[in-house]
């Protein structure tokens, strides 16, 4: 987040990104101008059907015209309604009544990548033998999925299994969605 | 007209639940719902109608019917069978409150001034797609489990066992050569071992599987006479303090149940046996004492 230099416009940019796991769409869109951030929020309601639903957003690019930015390559948490994830842009550059210069810059907060949270999905899945149109993401909890504590055991083996790490009871104990499940295999990843 | 054992009690009226008396001192009771048997969706809503806001809404997240059905099954579960105990004189199963212990263990808040005690009375529930069932008893923490005898794992059983159980309780189950009894023996081990962890409350991180071993003490004739458990980490003074009962349900389930003993049995002397009172019920339509009927087999205890 880059404080706007003194002769710009701020130009907020709001980022949403979500996954699922087939694809990872970015969907942005520009807020015209001067808005002090809080105001952004009023983008959550016109989405949020969206986003319950879960479908695939196709990668739009909008921009103010001469404004054009490179797709996030960086692994990015899945997103929900009511935690959604904002990178905040702020480019400066020359000003002029109908055009804005893009020298754009941006920090994205990343968490595990999407193909971790993409096994572990698997893993559910398998283990609740889970019928096709049955909804897994990140923030999906093991409970309303089904998971008793047999079979929250159960994927905590298949997890370990299928990473090749070592699950301590306190760690398992407090994995209650598949984001948990997925950031803490990264962070046992490392630790190796 | 109060509720005794040996009788099928219908409802006086659509919602009102028939009385009964706490559980003596030595005594567990044991309230079971089979889902399948609750079909009437006037009847779910009105379960709904008595559960918390809050509670409501944890039903509602659960993804898919059967689950949403249980789930709201073993909150009124839980609220009617609290509420029928009519505990100074709170007959209301929709103004129960609840709280979790320090480790997150679901007991009833109770709403009374502070200069008097709250009841004595404990309880645990456990809940599979197939049956839900809530244990009471009275001055002695309790918890307890239940699972589908025939439920698949996917896992071999010995794999699971290595994982998770203790090196007795591997070696007691790599010693039975029918792959069947072999599954079956694991799913009564992994209810007993549940419902102790459940009973002392701490949670699952709280007293490990691999580090407590369950076993079947034999009597003089061989005989398995009752469900043990040693700790690595605590001292047989406190493991003597539990005692187990495993029970097959319906034909179909395992229920294993963990109650304290008191202090006045567990000073080493011969173990005084619970007495365990069992019902099957549709709330607020039908209660059926089925203790001592085909749909209670003890296996141990």
């Amino acid at each position: 987040i880059y404080a706007p230099a003194p002769n710009s416009h701020s130009l907020y940019l709001d980022k949403f990104v979500f996954t699922n796991c087939q694809n990872t769409y970015i969907h942005s869109f520009t807020h015209s101008s001067y808005s002090p951030p809080h105001s952004l929020h009023k983008f959550a309601d016109p989405f949020s059907s969206l986003l319950n639903n879960n479908k695939k957003i196709k990668m739009a690019s909008f921009a103010a015209s001469p404004v054009s930015f490179s797709a996030v390559s960086c692994t990015v948490k899945p997103n929900q309604v009511s935690n959604l994830r904002r990178a905040s842009l702020s480019f400066s550059g020359k000003s002029s009544p109908s055009r804005r210069i893009p020298a754009l810059r941006f920090r994205v907060a990343c968490s595990a990548k999407p193909e971790t949270v993409c096994k572990v999905v698997d893993i559910v899945r398998k283990q609740l033998a889970l019928p096709d149109d049955r909804d897994v993401s990140g923030e999906s909890t093991f409970a309303t999925l089904g998971a008793d504590s047999l079979d929250t055991v159960e994927i905590v083996m298949g997890l370990e299994e299928e990473f090749g790490i070592s699950v301590e009871e306190e760690s398992a104990q407090s994995i209650t969605t598949v984001q948990d499940a997925a950031d803490l295999i990264e962070k046992l990843l490392e630790k190796k | 007209m109060k509720l005794d054992c040996y009788q099928r009690t219908f409802a006086h009226s659509s919602s009102s639940l028939t009385p009964i008396q706490l559980p003596a001192h030595l005594e567990t009771h044991l309230w079971y719902v089979k889902p399948s048997e609750v079909k009437n969706e006037s009847l779910l809503k009105q379960y709904l109608d008595i559960l918390s806001p809050r509670e409501r809404e944890n039903v509602m997240q659960m993804r898919g019917e059967e689950l949403r059905k249980s789930a709201l099954l073993a909150r009124t579960l839980v609220r009617t069978t609290i509420a029928r105990y009519q505990i100074n004189s709170q007959i209301n199963p929709r103004s129960l409150k609840f709280r979790k212990n320090i480790h997150g263990k679901p007991e009833v808040d109770w709403q009374f001034s502070n200069d008097s005690l709250p009841p004595p009375l404990h309880f645990n529930i456990s809940h599979t797609s197939s049956l839900v069932a809530c244990g009471v008893t009275v001055d002695s923490q309790i918890g307890i489990d239940v699972e589908e005898k025939h439920r698949s794992i996917k896992h071999t059983v010995l794999s699971f066992a290595r994982r998770y159980f203790s090196k007795h309780e591997i070696q007691f189950l790599a010693s039975i050569t029918d792959p069947q009894v072999q599954k079956l023996e694991f799913i009564k081990l992994w209810t007993l071992k549940e419902a102790y962890v459940k009973a002392l409350g701490k949670g699952f991180s709280g007293a490990p599987f691999k580090t407590f071993t369950i076993r079947f003490k034999e009597d003089s004739i061989h005989q398995a006479s009752e469900i043990v458990v040693d700790s690595f980490d605590e001292p047989t003074e406190l493991t003597s303090n539990w005692q187990f009962s495993l029970l097959e349900l319906a034909n179909s389930h395992y229920a294993a149940i963990c109650t304290e003993k008191h202090a006045a049995s567990a000073e080493g002397k011969r173990n005084v046996p619970t007495k365990l009172t069992v019902w099957k019920t549709i709330p607020f339509v039908v209660d059926e004492c089925v203790s001592g009927t085909d749909a209670v087999k003890t296996i141990y205890g």
